[in-house]
């Protein structure tokens, strides 16, 4: 029996995984520093709750876009699991971001068509 | 991701989720919030954890397990919290599995296993079919290898035959072994292999009397020569005939026959050095040489692609062609008659498949196990109601927490499944339990079979087929008795449940109808069974008490074989014996015949009468001829009707005489007196002599309690000498404690003389009706079982009723019911669903009874007195199981079950 996901991430359903590898094209990072990432660079516009990060980041990981491993912190005397991207991650990167573009000007036309030709 | 590092995985998500939270914590903190709210602001921004973890599962992939997972710790944690009902099911499923999978295994062993060769699906044995003779299996030399060269259809031929109690002599002791006399690809065709060693090879078996090589099984190997690595070369004697080991076969190879085991085996041109007599070598009938010998079994081997009927019509011109052959090698024989070439002639060869090796145990025994396995079935369909009842009751007394599981969100897939979870986890060890059971009992089962006249050895060992069969027993079972009571149990009105109290509520009423129609279905069956074990266990005491012709009672049975260590003179040595034993205090007299008594050797033959008969031409009916002793009659007491019985000088030199039965006396001369007349016996020994029949006595049955009692003829033993003998003891005490003071006068007479089966001739009658004590006691042990778990399953639905009526008797206690009313109105209850069993199962019965006609003796299938009998124990016991909560009922304090309404 599926639960019904939180509204939210349903919002995110299918982007999620994409803007989680995207954040990882910057360097390994964990959870935490991912999702704040993301909150960051949207101007808290997807005001996500991280822990719905962790099924995407298994996902991505059974399908080895992402590997991970437990690492200390440089900044702290600490370990976090860290997440970097695979080979494979990065060319999926590349496919979804294509589809995404694709998706994205198909809306647009539909929804701010170009000057009528008269 | 593999399921066992399901455990490691979550600890990491576990981690991974803490040390974020932690991080968030921290950060909040940091951002001014006092710790408290800190807290509380990161698990906002976190989420839900437990949902986070769900759905991180089913990321990896694995829910589903997951869920079986949960379900099944769920069903553990639930059985464990009812330890009582817990055991009690699982001990009623593991009787019924366990019954069902020790019958199984036997099955298994004897009916159903293949031979341990290769493609045993190819083999086939060979059988002639005629409308003068009965099927028959044995087959000339000359035959069998006229057949075994029709190699288009065949890939190969073997022949065998048995070597009864053979003396086997090694470094000075002797012992009696099983051996078997084999063809030149006996080993080839099959595809048996030497462990160490060769086996036969055709070579062995080219020339008569040449290469005197032996191979021994690894039963042999074992246990008589301590697995000796030497074992190679080493000299024996086979009925005092040097023989030398060249090789010991596979462990798993005990012979053709399922249940019999061979262990020594030679090539069949070595027949004259072990048994001389019967080789008749160098005479017409040379047991090589003769084609009217028939005496091997053939087995065949079909080429790939070719079916048994192709392979027959291809054979069959040869097989005529061999029986052309074998009447006319009867000419100048004594045996030789037109009656006899025809019947000869009109022999056709049939294939049968021989897969499982010949049939002799499954023709003995099939019947009999099929009917314990349908009786242990109905005892599985018993124990599953039975189980079926105490789920409902405890489905019942779980209403509330299904009500409320239901009521917070549960859906009604996920409790059936649950429930599911939890009859499957009973059905599992109870199966687990009663495999453990079957294995004990299977042993207890192959010791009665292996109580008969000939010794049956299989191997009954916890093998796959065993294995699985157990476990689709038990998922079966746990099936049928989960499946109702896991749709009842998540059939529960929310609403009801909480508001209501159950005891009154409408699923429970429901499941109480449920219920008393399960009790309704054991009475039935357990009446069905109680039938059949009433008439098995009634068959067995009539054939105890019928009288067979003789006096069962205080009679010593042993046998000897001086031929086996060289004697050529057997006379002066019985009548030695007969006269030291008949010495012994404590014997009265004693006789001497080849067959003992209910012997399962049979010796037909045909004769010929001189002077009229009532039938015209030659009469091919069978006749059985048995040698016997002076005075044998007057030892088994079997009473004299006409003329005399052989005496002491009825002996070699004297006129040949003979003694005939009354089915002999009707059959041949109707009602006229056969004393005088004479009889000649052409078919045994090749005798063309005619002999005067001097007395007639009362028939006693031969092979067996059942059979019509065939005709036969006696002949004096001391006349017509035969090296196998079988002494007939008549003590006045018990024959047991003479036994020992007999076998010493034998081994007075001659230490090198093996004496074997010493037992008493009510144990050789006991020991015929093998069959019958299986299925009898078998069903009779079942049958009550059945009534046991009946009368529980009866009691259980009683005391339930009487629990959940306590409100309702209070007030008719109340309102001036009578004690006795109560009590009354509780056995009215009981008596109202025995007899709807009762009603049911009488009929059911009628009609399965029927099914075990044939197995019955002295009644039949409707014997009225057993069904009487089967229905007044069965309402006596389950009246007796409701007692106690009709008490219960009566004693039920009116104030107190008022107020807990």
């Amino acid at each position: 029996m599926t639960k019904p996901a939180p509204p939210r991430s349903a919002l995110l359903q299918g982007t999620l995984d994409m803007l989680i590898l995207r954040t990882l094209r910057y360097g390994p990072a964990h959870g935490h520093q991912i999702g704040k990432h993301i909150q960051r660079t949207t101007n808290e516009f997807l005001q996500m709750q991280h822990g719905s990060l962790y099924p995407a980041l298994h996902r991505l990981e059974r399908r080895g876009w992402v590997v991970s491993k437990w690492e200390t912190a440089p900044d702290r005397n600490r370990e976090f699991k860290y997440y970097r991207l695979t080979e494979k991650g990065r060319k999926q990167l590349v496919v979804e971001e294509s589809q995404w573009k694709q998706m994205a000007e198909a809306v647009a036309r539909v929804m701010w068509p170009p000057a009528e030709e008269s | 991701m593999k399921w066992w590092q399901l455990r490691k995985k979550n600890a990491d998500l576990e981690r991974e989720m803490r040390s974020d939270l932690e991080l968030e914590e921290e950060e909040q903190r940091e951002s001014g919030l006092p710790p408290e709210e800190a807290h509380y602001a990161a698990r906002r921004a976190f989420g839900n954890p437990t949902l986070i973890r769900e759905q991180t599962h089913e990321a990896w992939g694995w829910a589903p397990f997951e869920r079986l997972a949960q379900d099944l710790h769920y069903a553990l944690r639930q059985l464990r919290r009812s330890p009582g009902f817990t055991l009690t099911a699982v001990l009623i499923l593991a009787l019924g599995t366990g019954a069902v999978t020790a019958v199984f295994s036997l099955i298994d062993a004897a009916l159903l296993r293949m031979l341990p060769v290769e493609n045993p699906q190819q083999l086939v044995q060979f059988k002639t079919v005629s409308p003068a003779f009965p099927e028959d299996d044995a087959f000339s030399y000359p035959s069998f290898q006229a057949l075994k060269k029709q190699t288009q259809v065949l890939a190969g031929a073997l022949a065998f035959r048995r070597l009864h109690k053979i003396d086997f002599e090694v470094d000075g002791n002797s012992a009696l072994a099983e051996g078997q006399l084999v063809s030149a690809d006996y080993y080839s065709v099959l595809g048996v292999k030497a462990v160490r060693g060769r086996t036969i090879v055709p070579a062995d078996v080219a020339v008569a009397g040449q290469n005197p090589v032996a191979v021994i099984s690894y039963d042999l190997w074992r246990t008589r020569f301590a697995l000796d690595p030497g074992i190679i070369g080493k000299k024996i004697l086979l009925n005092n005939a040097p023989f030398t080991i060249v090789g010991v076969t596979e462990p798993e190879f005990y012979g053709l026959q399922p249940g019999e085991k061979i262990d020594v085996t030679i090539p069949l041109t070595t027949i004259a050095l072990v048994n001389p007599g019967f080789a008749a070598a160098g005479g017409p009938a040379d047991a090589l040489k003769a084609p009217f010998r028939n005496w091997l079994y053939v087995i065949g081997r079909l080429q790939p692609g070719v079916t048994a009927e192709q392979a027959t019509a291809s054979l069959q011109p040869i097989f005529v062609q061999c029986m052309r052959n074998a009447a006319a090698s009867l000419a100048g024989t004594p045996v030789d008659s037109p009656a006899i070439r025809q019947a000869i002639l009109q022999l056709r060869l049939r294939l049968d498949p021989a897969s499982q090796g010949l049939a002799s145990l499954r023709r003995q025994f099939s019947k009999p196990l099929w009917i314990v396995m349908a009786v242990v079935g109905l005892l599985l369909l018993i124990t599953c109601a039975n189980v079926a009842n105490l789920l409902l009751a405890r489905a019942n007394a779980r209403e509330r927490e299904m009500a409320v599981r239901l009521a917070i969100g549960a859906g009604k897939a996920r409790l059936i499944r649950q429930s599911m979870a939890e009859s499957i986890l009973l059905g599992i060890s109870g199966g687990a339990l009663g495999v453990g059971l079957a294995f004990l009992g299977s042993h207890s089962l192959l010791a009665l079979m292996a109580r008969g006249r000939s010794p049956v050895s299989l191997s009954v060992h916890p093998d796959l087929i065993v294995f699985a069969f157990a476990l689709v027993v038990s998922l079966a079972t746990a099936l049928v008795f989960g499946a109702i009571p896991a749709w009842r149990a998540a059939d529960v009105d929310p609403s009801h449940g909480l508001v209501q109290k159950t005891q009154s509520s409408a699923g429970a009423s429901g499941r109480h109808r449920l219920g008393k129609f399960l009790v309704i279905v054991q009475v039935a069956v357990s009446l069905v069974l109680l039938v059949a074990a009433g008439l098995l266990a009634r068959t067995l005491t009539n054939l105890n008490s019928f009288y067979p012709g003789f006096n069962r009672d205080n009679v010593l049975l042993f046998s000897i074989d001086p031929g086996t260590i060289g004697y050529q003179h057997v006379t002066p040595l019985y009548e030695q014996l007969l006269s030291r034993i008949a010495a012994i205090p404590g014997v009265r007299m004693a006789s001497l015949s080849v067959h003992e008594p209910l012997s399962t050797n049979v010796s037909d033959t045909v004769v010929k009468i001189q002077g009229p008969v009532p039938r015209e031409g030659d009469d091919l009916t069978p006749v059985n001829v048995e040698m016997a002793g002076p005075s044998y009659f007057a030892t088994l007491q079997t009473p004299l009707l006409r003329g005399r019985e052989f005496s002491a000088d009825d002996r070699a030199g004297t006129k040949e005489v003979a003694i005939v039965n009354e089915t002999l006396a009707r059959h041949f001369f109707g009602d006229t007196d056969p004393v005088g007349r004479l009889v000649s016996i052409p078919g045994y020994r090749g005798d063309s002599n005619w002999v005067e029949i001097v007395g007639e006595v009362r028939d006693m049955k031969v092979h067996d309690l059942r059979e019509p009692t065939p005709l036969m003829l006696y002949e004096p033993m001391l006349q017509n000498p035969e090296s196998n003998a079988t002494f007939e003891v008549r003590t006045s005490i018990d024959p047991a404690s003479a036994a020992t003071a007999v076998v010493g006068v034998v081994k007075a007479q001659d230490g090198r003389l093996p004496v074997y089966a010493v037992k008493s001739l009510a144990d050789q009658l006991n020991d015929s009706l093998v069959e019958e004590r299986l299925v009898a006691s078998l069903s009779g042990i079942f049958g009550v079982l059945a009534l046991l778990l009946t009368s529980v399953g009866l009691y259980g639905l009683m005391a339930y009723t009487v629990n959940r009526r306590t409100g309702e008797i209070g007030i008719r206690m109340a309102l001036g019911a009578q004690r006795g009313t109560i009590a009354r109105m509780v056995l009215r209850e009981t008596l109202l669903l025995v007899a709807c069993g009762l009603a049911i199962g009488v009929p059911v019965a009628l009609f399965s009874a029927r099914f075990i006609a044939t197995q019955l003796f002295g009644l039949k299938p409707g014997d009225p007195l057993t069904f009487v009998i089967a229905c007044a124990g069965m309402l006596a016991v389950t009246v007796a199981a409701s007692y106690l909560p009709a008490r219960r009922a009566a004693s039920v304090d009116p104030m107190r079950a008022l107020r807990s309404e």
